[in-house]
C-alpha cells in the first residue's frame, strides 16, 4: 500500500504548548511509519494519560487510550493477539517510571517484539509540572519549592541492567536522527525501548535546546553493553542514537514451544472448539 | 442421612491425601456411583492438616455433608482434630501406632458408637519391600474391601494414574494394594449400622472440578490466550491451560501482576483474540481500574473471581461467597457491566461461554463470581453440557467506533490490514473516539452505554427454579449455595424449592414478587454475613427478605446445615 505523511495527518487541533517536543515527537514518528511503508491501519498505538497520550487523536491508526501507566501491558496483549500488526506503546516518564514501571521491567525481560517510545520530559506535564524520578534535583517543581528529596532513575541504566534487546535515545530537537531511532526500533524483532529527551518549555525550560544541543553527541548501534554503559553514564556528554542492540535474544513469541508450528495469528482462531480430546487429559 | 455416604481421608497437606481421595473417588465414579468431593486445606505447604472427603450416593451428590461415615486417617493430628467430624455409628481407619484417645475423644466414640480400626500399614509396605509411602495403597486396599466393592476397579485406577509417573515402582503398589485389600483385621461387619447406599446406576459419568470446566468452557468458546498472577482460588484454571496448551495452541502467560494481566486481557480482546483473566479477591481489587476503563472504551473484558473468606488476605485456602459487592460496584465512574455467578462444574462450562458472548456482543466487562467451594470441589457430571454457539456481535468494517445506536451497541470492528482506523478512548469522546468535554456529548455518550443494560437486560434468563410447583418455603441464593439446598429436598419431607441465581446482574427480580404475592416463606441464603445479594434485590425490586441463613466460617453450606434450619 502506498503511503504518505498525509494518511497519519487528523484535523484534530494540536493542543501542546508552543516550542513542546511533542510536535517534533510526532512528525517523526509519522516519518518513521511512512518510509517504512506502513499503512495506518497496519499501526496499532497504545498511549498512556499524559501530554504525549494527548497526541492520540492526532495521528492516524489504530489508536487507544488507555490508562495511566498501563500502555505497555495493552501493548503486548494487542502485539501477542496479532503479530503482523506494527504495535507502539507511547508513553512518558512519569506513567512509565512511576505509575508502571513494573511493566516496563518485565517488558524488556521478556522481550516482545513491540516498540516503546519514552517521552521524557523530566516531569509530569499535563498536571502542570509535579516531580518524576528524572526531574532535576533542587528544581522548584509543583507543591515542593525546595525540590525533590527522592533519587533519580536512569532511564539507560534502568534498561541496560536487564539485558535488553534494544534501547535506544532520540531528542525532539532532532526529528531526523528521531526518525532513523524509530525505524530501527520497529525493525528489530524484540523489545525496543526508545527513550527521548523531551523539550518541555512551560515546565523544563532549564533543559533547554541550547544546553542540550552542546552536550549531545551521535553515536553508532553497538552490541557492546561495556560501550552502551560508559555511553549512558557520561556526566559532561548525552549520546543519542542506538546505544545498544542484541539480535541474539529471541523475542517471547517465537519463544514459545506451543505455538511453533501454528501459522495463523490468534486473532484468526476465534471459534468453536471440541473439548473431548482434552478432558481425557484432566484427571 | 438416607441413601448417601461419606468418606473423608485426613493427614498432614504433603503427605498423600490428595492421591488418596482421588483414587477413591474415581472407582467410585467407575464403579457407578454419584460423587461429590471437597477438600480442605492449610495455605501452607507442609504441615497442617488437609482433608478430601467424597460423598457417595446412588442419586446425585452435590454438597458434602458436615461430618463424615469413615474417617480415614494417616496422620496422629489430622486424627486427633477429625475424629470428631464422625457420624454416630461410623467407622474410623488409621495407621497411628500407639494412638491414644483423649478422654474427650473416648467419650465421643463411645456415645457415638464409634468404630476404630487401627492398620499398621508402615509394617504392611515394608513387608511387601515397598516404601514407606506406599502405606496409603495399604489403607486404600483396606477401605475398599471395606466397601465390598471390586478390587479390579481400584487397580485400573491406581495404576492408570501411576503408569504415566516416571520412577513409580508399580508393582509394589499394586502388592500393597492387595495387601490392604486382603487384610484380616477387616470383617465384613463393620460397616453395620451405617447408612446404605443403594445399587450404582450412574454410567460413563465425568468427574471435573470448576475450574477445570471453567478452563473447557474457555477452550470451547475459542479462547486464544489466558493471562493470569497465581492467586487462590483461581490458579488452577492456569494450571489447565497450561497443561494443555501444546495441544489447543492457546497462549498462556503468567503476568508480574494482576493488572498487568487484565490489561493484556484487554490488549488482546481489542484486536479481536478471545481472552480472560481469573484471580481472587486482592487481585480483583487491583483489576478494578480497566473494569471502569473497559466500560468507558467499550472493549470487551472478561474476568472470574474466585471468592475466598476474608477481606484483607483473609483465610486463602477456605471459601465464601462475599465479594458480589466488588464485583457490582469495582470501578469509578457509572458504566454498565454484567455479573454471573458460577454454581458448580455445569455451569461453570457454560457461563464462561456466556460470558465471553455477552462481553463481546454488548461491549461491557463481565465478571464471572466463582467460589473457592466450586472452583476445586470435584463434581461428577453425566456429561459436559451442549456447547453454545460463539457470538460476537462483530461488523466486517464501520465509520464511527462509537456510533449512538437505539440498543446503544455501536458496531465493532477488528483492528486489520485495509479496515477503518478508529480511536479507543477512556476519555470522554464523541462518536469518532475524539476527546470532548462538550456537555452534549457527555450526556449522550453516557446514556447510550447504559443503553446496553436494557438491551442485555432482555437476553439473560430468568433465575431458575428449582423444586415443587406449591413449595411452602423457598430459598433465594447464588453460588454454591443451591448445591446444598438442591441435595436436602432430596432428603427432607418438607416442600422446598430453590430460586437460584446466575445472572446476577442486570438484575431480574420478577420471580420473587411472585412467590411474595403466593405468600410463601421466603429465605435468603448466603454464603457471607451481610447479605450482598439480599441488598441487591432490595434496590432493584425493593423487596426486603427478613428471613437469612448465613454461614461465614470459610465453610461451604454443608448439607445438614439446610437439614438443620428445616427443622426450626
Amino acid at each position: 500500500m502506498k503511503v504518505d505523511l498525509n494518511n497519519y495527518n487528523t484535523n484534530e487541533k494540536y493542543t501542546w504548548c508552543p516550542g513542546c517536543g511533542n510536535y517534533n515527537i510526532h512528525m517523526a514518528l509519522k516519518k518513521a511509519l511512512v518510509d517504512l511503508e506502513k499503512h495506518p491501519s497496519e499501526v496499532v498505538m497504545s498511549f498512556d494519560i499524559g501530554c504525549n497520550g494527548n497526541g492520540g487523536d492526532k495521528i492516524e491508526g489504530f489508536r487507544v487510550k488507555g490508562l495511566h501507566g498501563r500502555a505497555i501491558p495493552f501493548a503486548v496483549g494487542c502485539h501477542l493477539a496479532n503479530r503482523k500488526m506494527t504495535v507502539i506503546a507511547d508513553i512518558g516518564d512519569g506513567g512509565c517510571l512511576h505509575e508502571g514501571i513494573d511493566h516496563l521491567i518485565h517488558a524488556i525481560r521478556s522481550n516482545y517484539d513491540l516498540t516503546v517510545l519514552i517521552h521524557n520530559n523530566e516531569n509530569f506535564a499535563l498536571t502542570t509540572g509535579q516531580i518524576t524520578s528524572t526531574t532535576k534535583k533542587g528544581k522548584d517543581m509543583y507543591g515542593f519549592p525546595d525540590g525533590k528529596t527522592e533519587g533519580d532513575i536512569n532511564i539507560g541504566e534502568l534498561v541496560l541492567s536487564l539485558n535488553p534487546s534494544f534501547y535506544a535515545k532520540g531528542y525532539s530537537n532532532d526529528p531526523m536522527q528521531l526518525t532513523e531511532i524509530i525505524k530501527s526500533g520497529i525493525k528489530h524483532k524484540g523489545f525496543s525501548v526508545i527513550e527521548i529527551i523531551q523539550i518541555c518549555p512551560t515546565y523544563n525550560p532549564e533543559n533547554s535546546a541550547v544546553i542540550l544541543n552542546s552536550k549531545i553527541s551521535k553515536v553508532d548501534v553497538t552490541d557492546d553493553i561495556g560501550i552502551a554503559r560508559k555511553r549512558i553514564t557520561s556526566k559532561d556528554k548525552i549520546y543519542t542514537g542506538v546505544i545498544y542492540q542484541n539480535k541474539k535474544i529471541k523475542d517471547y513469541y517465537s519463544l514459545l514451544k506451543n505455538r511453533k508450528n501454528r501459522n495463523t495469528e490468534l486473532v484468526n482462531e476465534v471459534k468453536s472448539y471440541g473439548v473431548s480430546n482434552i478432558l481425557n487429559d484432566i484427571d | 442421612m438416607k441413601d448417601r455416604l461419606s468418606i473423608k481421608f485426613g493427614g498432614e497437606s504433603g503427605q498423600g491425601i490428595n492421591s488418596l481421595g482421588k483414587f477413591v473417588s474415581k472407582a467410585l465414579k467407575e464403579t457407578g456411583y454419584h460423587t461429590f468431593a471437597y477438600r480442605e486445606y492449610p495455605s501452607i505447604i507442609k504441615g497442617g492438616f488437609a482433608s478430601y472427603q467424597i460423598d457417595f450416593s446412588s442419586v446425585e451428590v452435590l454438597s458434602p455433608s458436615e461430618k463424615t461415615n469413615i474417617l480415614v486417617c494417616i496422620d496422629k493430628e489430622a486424627l486427633e482434630k477429625y475424629l470428631f467430624n464422625v457420624y454416630s455409628r461410623g467407622v474410623i481407619f488409621h495407621s497411628v501406632k500407639d494412638f491414644i484417645l483423649s478422654q474427650q475423644a473416648e467419650e465421643y466414640i463411645k456415645e457415638n458408637k464409634i468404630k476404630i480400626v487401627y492398620i499398621d500399614t508402615l509394617a504392611i509396605s515394608e513387608k511387601e519391600k515397598a516404601p514407606k509411602i506406599m502405606g496409603n495403597m495399604v489403607m486404600l486396599g483396606s477401605i475398599w474391601k471395606v466397601l465390598g466393592l471390586d478390587i479390579k476397579v481400584l487397580q485400573k485406577v491406581v495404576i492408570d494414574f501411576f503408569i504415566q509417573k516416571e520412577g513409580i515402582d508399580l508393582e509394589a503398589e499394586k502388592r500393597c494394594l492387595l495387601a490392604g485389600f486382603n487384610l484380616d483385621e477387616i470383617k465384613d461387619d463393620i460397616l453395620e449400622g451405617l447408612p446404605k447406599v443403594k445399587d450404582n446406576k450412574w454410567d460413563k459419568s465425568i468427574v471435573i472440578t470448576g475450574n477445570q470446566a471453567i478452563a473447557l468452557g474457555a477452550i470451547s468458546a475459542g479462547c486464544r490466550a489466558y493471562y493470569a498472577y497465581p492467586m487462590t482460588p483461581a490458579t488452577s484454571i492456569l494450571e489447565v491451560l497450561g497443561n494443555t496448551y501444546q495441544k489447543t495452541g492457546i497462549l498462556v502467560k503468567q503476568a508480574e501482576s494482576e493488572i498487568t494481566a487484565v490489561q493484556m486481557v484487554m490488549g488482546s480482546m481489542y484486536m479481536g483474540c478471545r481472552a480472560f483473566t481469573a484471580t481472587s479477591g486482592g487481585g480483583f481489587d487491583l483489576m478494578t481500574e480497566s473494569i471502569s476503563c473497559s466500560a468507558m472504551t467499550e472493549i470487551p473484558l472478561v474476568i472470574v473471581l474466585g471468592q475466598r473468606a476474608g477481606p484483607g488476605t483473609g483465610v486463602p485456602t477456605w471459601t465464601g461467597g462475599s465479594d458480589l459487592n466488588a464485583a457490582l460496584y469495582a470501578g469509578h465512574g457509572e458504566f454498565p457491566r454484567c455479573v454471573l455467578s458460577l454454581s458448580d462444574a455445569s455451569d461453570s462450562y457454560t457461563l464462561i461461554q456466556d460470558a465471553f458472548n455477552i462481553s463481546e456482543k454488548y461491549q461491557i466487562p463481565v465478571i464471572l463470581l466463582t467460589e473457592k467451594h466450586i472452583a476445586e470441589s470435584i463434581f461428577n457430571l453425566s456429561s459436559l453440557p451442549k456447547a453454545k454457539e460463539i457470538a460476537r456481535g462483530l461488523v466486517k468494517d464501520g465509520r464511527q467506533r462509537y456510533l449512538y445506536t437505539k440498543s446503544g451497541v455501536s458496531p465493532r470492528w477488528i483492528p486489520k490490514v485495509g479496515t477503518t482506523t478508529y480511536l479507543t478512548n477512556s476519555d470522554e469522546h464523541n462518536q469518532e473516539g475524539t476527546s470532548t468535554e462538550d456537555e452534549h456529548d457527555i450526556v449522550n455518550m453516557s446514556e447510550k452505554r447504559m443503553r446496553k443494560l436494557i438491551a442485555l437486560k432482555k437476553e439473560i434468563p430468568q433465575p431458575k427454579y428449582y423444586g415443587p410447583k406449591d413449595p411452602t418455603i423457598v430459598f433465594i441464593g447464588m453460588g454454591s449455595t443451591k448445591n446444598a439446598v438442591l441435595d436436602a429436598m432430596k432428603l427432607s419431607k418438607k416442600k422446598i424449592g430453590f430460586l437460584h441465581y446466575q445472572y446476577i446482574y442486570p438484575f431480574k427480580g420478577e420471580k420473587i414478587i411472585q412467590f411474595a404475592k403466593e405468600k410463601v416463606k421466603i429465605v435468603l441464603i448466603e454464603n457471607n454475613q451481610s447479605n450482598g445479594l439480599g441488598k441487591l434485590i432490595k434496590s432493584e425490586s425493593n423487596f426486603y427478605i427478613s428471613n437469612t441463613v448465613n454461614k461465614f466460617d470459610g465453610k461451604p453450606f454443608f448439607v445438614d446445615d439446610i437439614l438443620e434450619y428445616l427443622k426450626q
